[in-house]
Formats: structure tokens, sequence, C-alpha cells
């Protein structure tokens, strides 16, 4: 299987060569070239820049959003009266694209980081606060029936059966998170910003610098690849007796 | 009662707005967004700006639908299917497909096509991941019974995996939707000359933040609808399964 597969992508990437060795618009650039631009741009410390810049706003703003969705996610789980007062207004506006409220955070927080970061936290919120809900909601009640049984107090309860029982959906939501951190990070960033990955992709797109798109681009698969693996292996090394789907 | 915190929040906007404390370009007061709003729903053009974010945003996600089903089932499936593209699609799952954005644009042109062509990939993601869970996690006891009765495998397909997969499918229409007005909204903010994105970036720089404040109402509304649909299409579609949670 795994020669099958490698077979698989190896080939894919020979036809898009060999394509492009017959001629592709300027636009598509081989898979040798942009190996080359890349290794090339890793060489220089413009990358690096805009890729410290691009993270520096992105994983504080998913820092902020998991931990509040995670806390208040299994706040609202627990006790009712913050389920009534508080899921309400999540749940309705969770289908809201929550970057349309960049505008409206740059003028409250200023042009600069601040407002990106927070944007970035806003979206990273909502994923993980409905899977620690759901959750805490999804524990066997039989469970938590055995440790009341078994002498436990509330906080123990919390602290042994619900929380490690809403930990996988909390994990399976920081996930969402990630890449939606990046999504966020990115268009933040070409909409308006004068550092990061989306500014660099944008400042390549309208100098017609191909080489530089596609190294942006890369960077930033990257960077949420590696991002996404993090997280993965996180869940595993602190979740090692959840199976997980792969 | 459910909805006291989000009165108490509208109270205290209103209240900041009235105060004078800060500019009006800061925080516009309800009334003054209500008013916009209303204008923007009894304004032609501008009701034609909403029906081309929302064409943008229900192509792509019907074209993801389609392909999405269909290769998350076959994964879900087939093995050679799964191990060729599995890692293709969990590769590339946490990587921002916006950032393929620019390059579509050369492809696909400025116009609508890009932004559909980013739609589709965004949406695709959550539909093959879901569907292709669902097609594998399909009851044996099921297809045994099935092929025993003498059910073909298109017959199979049609008949046991299809319905036993059309919950996971919704999970990921679940998803799919508001990734499709996110993309939508995002791509037309960074570059278009209409739709909702395109409205608020001009009402921005127009300040007038009432008007912009407005067309992020249009959106959110339309965001909902759009999950309550879903929503509907599922509880006719699978009544004999109760919608519980988001994801799966």
């Amino acid at each position: 299987m795994g020669l099958a597969r490698a077979g698989f992508f190896l080939s894919l990437l020979a036809l898009w060569q060999l394509l492009a060795w017959r001629g592709l618009p300027a636009y598509v650039l081989s898979p040798l070239q942009i190996i080359r631009d890349f290794v090339e741009a890793l060489g220089s410390a413009e990358l690096y820049e805009h890729a410290a810049a691009s993270l520096a706003r992105s994983l504080p703003g998913f820092a902020i959003g998991t931990f509040f969705g995670a806390l208040l996610g299994l706040a609202a789980g627990t006790a009712r009266w913050f389920d009534r007062l508080f899921s309400p207004a999540v749940f309705v506006s969770y289908p809201v694209p929550k970057i349309v409220m960049l505008p409206i955070f740059m003028l409250w927080f200023g042009i600069g980081d601040l407002s990106k970061v927070l944007i970035i936290a806003l979206a990273c919120f909502y994923p993980v606060f409905i899977n620690a809900y759901y959750g805490v909601k999804a524990t066997p009640a039989i469970l938590v029936w055995s440790a009341l049984n078994m002498g436990a107090g509330r906080g123990a309860i919390f602290r042994r059966v619900v929380l490690p029982s809403a930990a996988p959906m909390i994990f399976a939501g920081m996930r969402v998170s990630l890449a939606l951190s990046f999504i966020v990070m990115f268009a933040a960033e070409m909409i308006n910003a004068r550092s990061g990955l989306g500014h660099l992709i944008r400042v390549a797109e309208s100098s017609l610098r191909f080489d530089l798109m596609y190294v942006s681009l890369l960077a930033v698969a990257i960077l949420g690849y590696a991002g996404d693996r993090l997280v993965r292996l996180a869940q595993r090394r602190l979740l090692a007796w959840h199976e997980q789907p792969a | 009662m459910p909805f006291v915190l989000v009165l108490v929040l509208l109270g205290v906007w209103e209240a900041a707005a009235r105060s004078g404390l800060w500019s009006k370009l800061l925080f516009p007061s309800l009334t003054s967004i209500a008013y916009e709003f209303a204008r923007f729903l009894a304004t032609p053009e501008q009701l034609h700006e909403a029906w081309v974010s929302l064409y943008r945003a229900l192509g792509g996600f019907a074209l993801a639908a389609a392909a999405g089903i269909f290769i998350g089932v076959l994964m879900g499936r087939s093995k050679l299917a799964a191990g060729l593209l599995d890692p293709l699609f969990s590769g590339t799952y946490a990587v921002p497909k916006l950032a393929l954005f620019p390059v579509f644009i050369f492809v696909f042109g400025i116009g609508s096509l890009s932004k559909v062509a980013l739609v589709f990939l965004e949406c695709l993601y959550p539909i093959v991941i879901m569907s292709s869970h669902g097609a594998r996690s399909v009851n044996r006891v099921l297809l045994w019974s099935a092929q025993n009765m003498g059910a073909s495998r298109g017959e199979t397909l049609r008949r046991v995996v299809i319905p036993a997969t059309a919950p996971f499918i919704f999970a990921g229409f679940r998803v799919a939707v508001p990734v499709a007005m996110i993309v939508v909204v995002i791509t037309e903010m960074v570059s278009s000359a209409d739709g909702l994105g395109y409205l608020v970036i001009y009402s921005l720089s127009s300040l007038r933040t009432d008007r912009m404040l407005a067309v992020v109402v249009a959106i959110a509304l339309l965001g909902y609808l759009l999950d309550k649909a879903v929503v509907l299409a599922r509880d006719r579609l699978i009544y004999w399964e109760r919608l519980d949670t988001y994801y799966v």
C-alpha cells in the first residue's frame, strides 16, 4: 500500500512536471521550479520575518480562543444556569462568518496586530466551545453515577470523569480551530497588513512575482501541516488511552 | 430567559452609542444600524449584492457536495481509494486553501469563478472527511444481510450504504455551509467589485460604520438561515435519526 501510495503521488507530480515542460501559463510553475525557489527563499531572511509575523498573530489568537472556548464550553456543559445564559448566544452566532467583524475590530482595537489576534481568537473560540460543550454532555451517565456511588465529590467527578471524557472532543475542536486560525490569519493579512505571509502573497500577486507567490503558499502549507501534526501529537501523548481516527 | 445575554449586550451597545463617550464611527447606535439595514432590504441593488454572494456560496457548496459525497463514499468503501486519497486529504486538511486564492485569480479570472472554485475546495474537505468516515462505519451486519438477500453491489450502495452515511454527510454539510460563507465573504473582501464582502469594505472605506454593520447583520442572517436550511433538510430526509450533536 505504501508503495502504491508513493507511486500515486510521484506520478501526479511527474505529470505536473511534464505538463510544465510542455509549456504551462506563466502563473503555473513546475514542482521543481517551486522547490528551487523555496530553497532559495529559505536562504534569505525575508521569508522567516513574514512567517514569524504570521505566527505571532495566529498562535496567540489560537491560544486565547482555545483557552476561553474550552473554559466556557466546559462551564456551559456542566452548569445549567450558565448553559441557559450563555449557550444560546454562541449557537446563534456560530454560523456567522467571524471575519466580517475584522473591519469593526480594526476601528476598536487599531489597525495593528491586536485586532487580528482578537479576530483569530474569536474564530477559534467557537469550534472548541461547541466540542467541549458536547463532550461534557456526552459523558456516559453511568460513569458519573459510579463515581458518585464511590463517594466522589463534584470537583473530583469533574476532574476525573467529565474532563477526561470530554478531552478527545476538545482536541477535535482544537484541530478545527487551528485550521481556522490559519485561514483567518491569512485572510486578515490579505485584507490589511504590512507583514506576514498573507501580505507577502498579495505583494507577490500584484507585482506578478509568481515565484514569491508559490513560496509563501508553500510556507503557509508547511506551517498549517506542522501545526496540525503538533496538535495530533499532543493529543496522542495526553490522551494515550483514547483510540483516535487517522 | 435564553437570550438575556444577547439583550444585555445589545443594551450595553446602545448605551455606549448614546453616551457620547465614543465617536459615532466606533459605536453607531442600534437605531441607525436598523435604519441602514431596512434601507439595505429596500434597495434592489444592494439585495442584488446579497444574491451574488449567495449564488457564489451555494454554487461552490453544491459542487463540493456532489464531488465530496462521491469521493467520500468511494474512500469509505474502497481500500484502494482510501489508501491513495486519505493522505492527500488528511495531509492538506490544515493547510489554508485560501492561500491558493491568488493562484486561482490567475487561473479562473477575477470574477465569480475563482471564488466559486475556492469555496468548492474549502467545502470539499469536511464533506469528504465526514462521508468517508460514515461510509466506513456502516454496520457490517446490514451489509451482510443485504448481500445475503441477493442485493447487487449497486443496490447495496443505494439502499444500505448511502442511507447509513447520510447523517454523516449532513454533519459534513453543517460544517461546510459556514465555511462557504466565510470563504465567499473573505474573497469578496480581498478582491471583488460586488457581493456582500465588497459592500463591507466599501462602507468601511466611506466611513459609514452603521452601513457596514448593517451589511454584517445581513451576512450573519444569511449564514444563520443557510445553517437552518441544512438542519431542516436533514430532519426531513433523515427522519429516523435525531440531531443531537454538531459534529457526527
